[in-house]
């Protein structure tokens, strides 16, 4: 295991923002981390970290005890944090070069560090350039190649996309899929795009500083969210079929949604009803929908 | 080793943030361009006023009056020098002030580098910055000096070097010690400017002490920013005193304008225009003594605020 929390706690005067927490990550694994702004995910990863002490609870990285050896876990540990935190006026150079030294990376060693990461990055144009003078998916190139600077084992995204282009985050996902697959790097995110989520490993969910639920995308999706099937031919007929079997429906101008339990449901009602099912789609429950189940709040919209 | 070339890389680090940071560069050298204009449009004739005055009340007709230029841009220099090392220091350590007002020292805080080194980098870079500042601004006036009169010897530069060194690193230890309170813009801009605008008159800067009433002389002279510019009033204006001595300035001229113009401090005593009677006139080495001795007490007490705030983190 890369992380392993067990009752981690942590309160700021009476609110609890972090409470009774237990997980763990796998070596290796997309490990997504969601809830809404408030919920305890920064609290949990600035401890994991090393910015914040707790106040209870057992917090082992790399298989090593945080209190005990702080200082090997934070050579082990790389963090993009969700704005940067880089120094907008010296160049993307000089911040690579002064948070290198910090992990004891300087001289020929860091020269071969920084064309590692050029060759996946693609910083060459951008490095001897002023942060503040770089645009958004620039700055974000300069946070990865920062975060990846110590060759960590474990790397802590905290909504590493938000505010970017659907462009850039392609990009940022792309460089970061690239890295995992090339070095086996274990990845804990936080984000607030459910499609980010949708792809990873394995899922937890915490509200309110508690843990309400946890496993792989497909298992949650199977659990909490709800299919759908919609018509877009002969919707008046499927209406008035699935609403003599009391089935949810939702009528748009140009379609039917049909709100359906499970797949192998829509594989019986397909034989036999076949005269209906002309033209249609199966929609499978998507994350955002597994978020409102179980926590009744929209990410989005909190 | 390693923790060392970790502090070597923060400072310059540091150094470099202020450095680039143009606006607040141009704001810590506000008070010398205050103090430059307001010589240029008051108070060189002011002061200039005052010495002539004094030598005319012992009878004494110059006939040199570079000398006099000189003298007058030498008490304006000590001043500028003075409360430059207290003012530059308190902007160029906005760095400390904005790393925690912007998470940037969250970036450090992940990686293995200690609390301490953090601190100590911040207070190397502050120190040195301020420096690079202050002895930018010495260099300038020792140009001026040479073009409207040059009294100085070497020793004389050696020894404001030192009163230099001295009042930068008092500097860098108190706003070290303000600002590791201080985590947002508004309260940043309010020391800065609170410190900008009061410390030339906290430490006779702006005025001579001897203007000042009996009470509020004792006052300032209990503050240790009053020896930063003791020290430098003295090793600027001797030489200067010297050569007019030489050119026939009667002692209790001399005194006039050692004792009017804070070359030499008392404590206590009460001027009466060329002279103090009553209270203790204080040697350079205790000036030296109180300035040190308060770097000393304000470095154990930044070491402590280290110590604490490390511990605290929450």
């Amino acid at each position: 295991m890369v992380i392993e929390i067990e009752k981690l706690c942590k309160s700021f005067k009476d609110v609890k923002a972090v409470d009774d927490l237990s997980f763990s990550v796998r070596e290796g694994e997309l490990f997504a981390f969601l809830g809404v702004n408030g919920a305890g995910k920064s609290t949990t990863i600035n401890i994991i970290s090393g910015i914040l002490k707790r106040d209870g609870g057992i917090v082992k990285v790399c298989g090593e005890d945080i209190d005990e050896h702080p200082e090997k876990i934070k050579g082990k540990v790389g963090v993009v944090f969700q704005n940067s935190v880089l120094d907008k006026r010296l160049s993307a150079l000089d911040n690579l070069k002064s948070r290198a030294a910090m992990y004891g990376i300087y001289g020929s060693e860091f020269n071969e560090r920084l064309s590692e990461l050029d060759r996946l990055l693609d910083l060459k144009e951008i490095l001897v350039r002023p942060l503040i003078k770089l645009s958004g998916g620039q700055k974000r190139r300069i946070d990865i190649a920062r975060a990846l600077i110590n060759s960590p084992q474990l790397l802590i995204l905290d909504e590493p996309t938000t505010g970017l282009d659907p462009k850039t985050r392609q990009t940022v996902w792309a460089v970061i899929e690239k890295y995992r697959k090339e070095r086996g790097l274990t990845v804990l995110l936080t984000t607030h795009y459910m499609e980010e989520s949708a792809v990873a490993d394995y899922v937890l969910i915490i509200d309110g500083g508690k843990k309400a639920a946890e496993g792989t995308p497909h298992d949650l999706k199977n659990k909490y969210a709800i299919d759908f099937i919609r018509f877009y031919d002969k919707l008046d007929e499927a209406e008035r079929l699935f609403g003599s079997m009391a089935y949810k429906l939702n009528r748009e101008r140009d379609f039917l949604e049909v709100e359906i339990k499970g797949t192998d449901e829509i594989a019986k009602l397909i034989c036999k009803n076949p005269q209906i099912f002309s033209d249609f789609e199966v929609l499978k429950g998507n994350m955002d929908k597994v978020f409102l189940k179980i926590t009744g709040k929209n990410i989005m919209e909190v | 080793m390693n923790e060392l070339i970790k502090l070597g890389a923060l400072v310059k680090r540091n150094i470099k943030c202020y450095f680039k940071d143009k606006f607040l560069f141009f704001v810590s050298l506000i008070t010398p361009m205050i103090l430059l204009v307001l010589f240029v449009t008051f108070l060189r004739s002011v002061y200039m006023d005052s010495f002539n005055g004094i030598f005319k009340s012992c009878g004494f007709e110059l006939s040199e009056p570079r000398v006099l230029e000189g003298l007058a841009g030498s008490w304006l220099l000590s001043s500028i020098l003075a409360v430059s090392s207290v003012t530059v220091a308190v902007c160029s350590n906005a760095v400390m002030v904005s790393d925690k007002m912007e998470n940037t020292i969250n970036d450090f805080l992940i990686t293995p580098v200690k609390g301490t080194t953090l601190s100590v980098s911040y207070f190397i870079a502050n120190y040195i910055a301020t420096l690079i500042v202050v002895l930018s601004v010495f260099v300038v006036g020792l140009v001026y000096l040479a073009i409207v009169g040059w009294c100085l010897t070497f020793i004389d530069i050696m020894k404001i070097f030192a009163d230099i060194l001295c009042s930068v690193l008092f500097g860098t230890l108190l706003s070290g010690i303000i600002e590791s309170f201080i985590s947002s813009q508004g309260g940043l801009s309010a020391i800065s400017t609170l410190v900008s605008s009061m410390y030339g008159f906290i430490c006779g800067a702006y005025m001579p002490l001897s203007q000042f009433a009996s009470g509020m002389r004792t006052f300032i002279c209990c503050l240790p920013g009053t020896y930063s510019v003791g020290i430098m009033r003295n090793h600027f204006m001797t030489s200067y005193v010297d050569k007019l001595t030489e050119l026939g300035l009667p002692q209790v001229g001399r005194e006039g304008l050692l004792d009017g113009f804070d070359a030499n401090l008392h404590f206590g005593g009460d001027f009466n225009g060329l002279n103090f009677s009553g209270g203790v006139q204080i040697p350079v080495w205790a000036m030296y003594v109180i300035l040190l001795g308060a770097c000393l007490v304000l470095f154990a007490a930044y070491i402590a605020i280290v110590i604490i705030k490390n511990k605290k983190r929450k």
